[in-house]
């Protein structure tokens, strides 16, 4: 017996550290709801402007904000059992951005069972599937992604001026937020004779991949002329590679979600423009519709918010990702 | 910063440059060294002689700082000192060169002479110009046609001698010690190391040799020191000495009749062996072996004995021959068909090979009998326990459960699981190899008193031994094996230590 | 076996348990929501994908080797049962494709290891990419998602009131543990673990049974690729991604030695429950994924550190 007792004086011990130095992120329960959000990572700058953009909502209104995520954006079974474990602990409402669109469905089916309701922010989850679980979302926030992604294409074929070979970073296949911005893409570039499609790959989201893909694409493909990534994070990798190779300034290179760091690639010249989607505006909108709802109003089942491209000449305007 | 020059000769009054007085070292259960004395003078080789056993190797050792002894005084050009470990021993001038070289394959010849003593410029770089160039000094003094730069591993093993050699005067050492130096090069090769050691006495050099090819000390020796047991014997030079007188110092001891050997009825053949040769480790290897029989198998470190032994188990390679297993033609391939064969092996190295130290005494004694315990797969573990629980008892295992992990027994109760593990199997042919080797007096009777009982049985048993007392006390037959052949066989009581040895030598019957 | 016997058995796997209490009794101080039935349920089905590929593990590492190949295996094992269920194969049969799927990889790696003398680590290294290479081929990057509601209850559904995949997870262990205990397979495992080259001189056919301890560990990730794809209703080739780190972790923690030659197969279960509920317990509390991630590799690291430690003290 003498060998179990260091061993839980330690565990114990460091529980108690974690708790006490690295604070709860759950404030005493106060008058006001407890709202969870749950993102599909903190690694990236989109997820944290929307979670200043949920805390800002949330402080104004006396919520207990409880913000979690999986540690990769590809981990969607511990989104999964992140989910489960604020239904047990019995939050007011859950304003969740899916890892896995399908796969989601089950864990919302039991925070429907528990009466807890759902908020859908940034990627849609699956209607077909959800219908078929019997499942039911209170809302879906977020932006139409089709159509920034037509945005995207219409200003690269501008760029191009109608003509060129173009390469596409794609993210993490079956994500319908990437889906949604690669229909958009194609939607106007199919349509146009003189624009090839020399390769579309996925970089799953992530800058390091962004520039290892890129970098065979140029290796393939020396004669590429433009590049649309679904994500910004991808395209920052991108251009590096662009970098190691010489050539940075001959491409045109057009991502998605106008993160600080894009912006000031574009001022710099090195990216041609991206497609901002508010996030923070995401993050409050998120909030205030579900303080609404356990106030017993109702709220929309679709809360778009705006698109809008952004190139060199509003690069540095109101950006409205930077909340005070 | 050490000077890259080697010993040269200096002029001192008095002729000797190491004393050891009352030298004693003790381990746990054993005493290695008891009283010993040993003086060494400038620029002789002093041959350092004995069995197995008998304690020159823990004696250099202590030289080299490899043990600390127990008691006694060691004096080093006249000053009392206390060799703390093998870089002091290096400081001091002492440089040992083992049996088995202590060189790095990868590097090249140059970079293991100054090994741990490289040169290093201001800017911390290692200088390996000058130390290539100093090492080839070095190897050319000695007259060895070495180029420094050359890997050690496309070196022979005659060169990877000689770089030793080179290390230890890279070192300026003044004491060398050579450890069976010859036993793995031909006789040209020999010739010229022995060149070498005269150079290196005219350097003022003192070389400790130890070995036990008697031609050879008579060629290139001065003195020689013997032991026996742990104690000493004699020193005498080699001009005044013969070599049945050495032979003699080697093994007079009292034979205690503490060797409860009872003559056994032997039955029908068991095992028979013909003509059994391994390249290079085995010649010509034939004898057979009855039931309720012991063989004892002799012979001195590389004679082949464990190497004949691992043939018999299937693990080591037979390049021809046969062997019969109750008459019958066998394969013997792989440790399972020895098993069930009969053949059980209790190996030279029981911590490494015989046992699982972290298993327990029940799982040690019952694995190579899983098979017999098991149906379908499933393990009777009843049968297990029932089983393991005889032998602790019939063989008197010390231990406080049959799960006690068998690395908490002593040597002795750990070497009585061993014998279990194959009565458990039901083996009938035993190979021992040094079955009491490291085990207290009390253990050691009591393991000849079961290898009565086995024979009496009609188990057949091949005691391989370098404790000659123990081949004489317990072996019905006895077969002397030199150099991978058989130099000899005796019948008990028809011979003496003295043969034994003399046979092991390489002499003639 | 005496009472003294058992303890000197299961001495360390009794200090593991008492972590466990600790932690537990530590949650259910300081928040009301982790000591209810349906959180304890939830943290054992949350567990039992993990705790299913360390048994695998736990035979692999009493084996003297690893794993690293199992997060790969069960992705792959988990699109290939996809296709199957997909094209309209009976669920019993494509239950045992991917099973077998599984234990192929998992040969693969230990004929590697035995005959082909690979280090294990290199070994399952190589396979770690070959697998997730496979996978990714095989359905071009795509999820193969919507299976039917047969195939989906081995995830989502209870008997009497306990999830399914707890289930299979404790029979799992059961037959584990037996196996391991009483079983030719589990005899020689600690065996060639123990010490390899005495099990040879025992007689051991040691090439057989290693190889069959990693097609086993194969298997066994292909059974959590089964509960992993029904429980998210959609198999994904990128799944599974560092799987094999929390196996080992749950196997080690549960005092299983690196060295192999011991360690208990109830040992793991309370290695992986301690993860789980450290996971839970982090979730509930609303602690930073951040912190979590460090909160569990310190477990790791102590608890091995009091495994030698508590070696170093026998001694």
């Amino acid at each position: 017996m003498k060998k179990g007792k260091p061993i839980i004086i330690l565990l114990v011990g460091v529980l108690f550290f974690t708790i006490t130095t690295c604070g709860r992120g759950d404030k005493p329960a106060g008058e006001g709801f407890t709202i969870a959000l749950v993102m599909k990572t903190l690694n990236n700058p989109f997820f944290i402007d929307m979670q200043k953009g949920a805390e800002g909502a949330g402080s104004k209104l006396g919520i207990n904000l409880i913000v979690q995520a999986a540690e990769r954006e590809v981990d969607v079974e511990k989104q999964m059992q992140i989910v489960e474990n604020l239904i047990q602990r019995k939050v007011d409402a859950i304003c969740v951005t899916p890892s896995g669109s399908k796969e989601i469905v089950p864990a919302i089916v039991k925070a429907n069972r528990a009466g807890i309701p759902i908020l859908v922010i940034d990627t849609r989850v699956d209607a077909a599937t959800l219908e078929e679980a019997g499942g039911r979302v209170a809302t879906f926030i977020g932006s139409d992604n089709v159509e920034g992604g037509r945005i995207a294409a219409e200003y690269l074929v501008k760029r191009l001026e109608g003509e060129g070979k173009v390469a596409i970073l794609e993210g993490i296949p079956g994500h319908e937020t990437g889906d949604a911005r690669l229909s958009g893409f194609h939607q106007v570039v199919d349509r146009i004779s003189g624009i090839e499609i020399v390769a579309s790959q996925t970089a799953n989201w992530e800058r390091d991949q962004g520039f290892n893909v890129f970098q065979n694409i140029l290796q393939s493909h020396p004669g590429v002329q433009a590049l649309f990534t679904c994500s910004d994070l991808m395209a920052l990798g991108a251009i590096e590679a662009i970098a190691a190779a010489g050539r940075t300034g001959d491409l045109i290179v057009v991502g998605f979600d106008a993160l600080p760091e894009a912006r000031e690639a574009i001022l710099q010249g090195t990216m041609a423009g991206s497609v901002a989607q508010h996030p923070s505006e995401m993050g409050k909108l998120a909030i205030e519709n579900a303080y609404r709802l356990l106030n017993g109003q109702s709220i929309p089942g679709e809360i778009p918010v705006t698109i809008e491209l952004i190139t060199m000449q509003n690069a540095d305007s109101t950006s409205t990702t930077m909340t005070k | 910063m050490h000077a890259l020059h080697y010993a040269k000769p200096v002029f001192v009054k008095n002729d000797t440059v190491l004393e050891m007085h009352h030298i004693r070292k003790a381990f746990p259960g054993v005493v290695a060294l008891d009283d010993v004395r040993f003086e060494l003078r400038r620029g002789e080789v002093h041959i350092l002689l004995g069995e197995n056993g008998a304690g020159k190797s823990t004696l250099v050792k202590i030289l080299s700082g490899a043990y600390q002894k127990t008691a006694g005084q060691i004096i080093l050009d006249g000053q009392e000192t206390d060799i703390r470990n093998p870089r002091h021993a290096q400081e001091l001038g002492i440089a040992i060169i083992y049996q088995e070289f202590n060189l790095v394959p990868q590097l090249s010849a140059g970079e293991n002479i100054f090994l741990g003593q490289e040169q290093i410029h201001a800017s911390g770089l290692i200088n390996q110009r000058e130390i290539i160039a100093s090492a080839q000094d070095i190897l050319d003094d000695l007259g060895a046609e070495i180029e420094a730069r050359k890997p050690v591993s496309e070196l022979g093993v005659a060169q990877q001698q000689m770089v030793e050699v080179a290390k230890a005067l890279s070192l300026d050492a003044r004491i060398l010690i050579m450890d069976e130096p010859t036993s793995a090069l031909t006789e040209q090769e020999i010739t010229e190391l022995f060149n070498t050691i005269r150079k290196l006495k005219q350097k003022g050099v003192s070389i400790i040799y130890i070995s036990h090819r008697l031609e050879e000390l008579f060629e290139i020796g001065d003195r020689v020191t013997i032991l026996r047991d742990g104690k000493y014997i004699d020193t005498r030079n080699i001009a005044d000495v013969t070599k049945s007188e050495l032979i003699n110092m080697m093994v007079n001891r009292e034979l205690k009749s503490h060797f409860p050997k009872l003559g056994a009825a032997t039955g029908e053949e068991v095992l028979r062996v013909s003509g059994l040769n391994r390249k290079g480790v085995l010649y010509d290897i034939s004898f057979s072996i009855h039931q309720g029989e012991v063989l004892g198998i002799a012979g001195l470190l590389g004679s082949g004995r464990t190497e004949l032994a691992s043939s018999l188990f299937g693990v080591g390679k037979i390049d021809s021959g046969e062997i019969y297993i109750r008459g019958k033609r066998q394969r013997i391939k792989s440790p399972r068909r020895a098993i069930n064969l009969g053949i059980g092996l209790l190996t030279e190295d029981r911590k490494s090979q015989g046992l699982i130290m972290i298993l327990s005494t029940k799982d040690n004694i019952c694995l190579p009998s899983v098979e017999r315990f098991s149906r379908l797969g499933f393990v009777d573990t009843k049968e297990e326990t029932q089983a393991a629980t005889q032998y602790v008892r019939d063989l008197r295992i010390k231990t406080p459960s049959l799960h006690q992990q068998v690395m908490f027994l002593s040597g002795g109760n750990q070497q009585k699981v061993v014998i279990s593990k194959w009565l458990c199997c039901q083996a009938d042919i035993l190979i021992f190899d040094e079955p009491t080797r490291g085990i207290d007096v009390g253990s050691k009777v009591e393991i000849y008193q079961l290898m009565n009982r086995l024979t009496a049985q009609g188990v057949a048993i091949i005691m391989i031994s370098s404790e000659l007392p123990e081949i004489l006390g317990m072996s019905d037959r006895i077969m002397v094996m030199s150099q991978g052949r058989i130099a000899g066989e005796f019948s008990a009581g028809e011979t003496t230590q003295e043969q034994i040895l003399h046979c092991a030598l390489g002499g003639a019957a | 076996m005496t009472p003294k016997d058992f303890l000197l058995h299961y001495g360390r796997q009794f200090g593991t348990l008492i972590g466990l209490l600790g932690l537990v009794i530590t949650l259910w101080i300081l928040t009301p929501y982790f000591l209810t039935i349906s959180n304890l349920l939830n943290v054992a089905q949350q567990t039992s994908i993990n705790a299913i590929i360390a048994v695998g593990m736990t035979f692999v590492i009493i084996t003297a080797g690893i794993d690293l190949s199992v997060g790969s295996i069960v992705a792959f094992s988990g699109v290939v049962l996809a296709s199957a269920l997909q094209a309209a194969i009976p669920l019993p049969i494509a239950i045992l494709i991917g099973l077998a799927v599984g234990a192929f990889c998992g040969l693969v790696n230990g004929v590697l290891i035995t005959y082909g003398r690979l280090p294990p680590f290199i070994s399952t290294l190589g396979m770690m990419s070959v697998a997730r290479g496979a996978a990714l081929l095989y359905t071009g990057g795509r999820p193969i998602s919507g299976f039917s509601s047969g195939f989906r209850y081995l995830a989502t559904g209870e008997i009497l009131h306990i999830p399914v995949p707890v289930i299979i997870m404790v029979l799992v262990y059961i037959i584990a543990h037996v196996v391991l205990t009483r079983t030719k397979l589990g005899r020689y495992a600690y065996a060639i673990g123990g010490n390899e080259e005495a099990a040879v001189l025992s007689g051991v056919n040691v090439k057989f049974y290693k190889a069959m301890v990693y097609g086993l560990s194969g298997m066994l990730s292909g059974l959590a690729a089964i509960i992993l794809t029904a429980r998210l209703n959609s198999a994904q080739p990128i799944a599974g991604m560092m799987y094999e780190l929390d196996a080992i972790a749950a196997t080690v923690i549960g005092g299983t030695s690196l060295m192999g030659g011991e360690g208990r197969i109830i040992g793991t279960l309370i290695g992986a429950l301690i993860m789980g509920v450290l996971r839970n317990g982090l979730n509930l509390l609303g602690v930073s994924s951040f912190v979590q991630q460090t909160v569990i590799g310190s477990v790791i690291i102590i608890a091995v550190l009091m495994d030698m430690a508590l070696k170093k003290q026998r001694k």
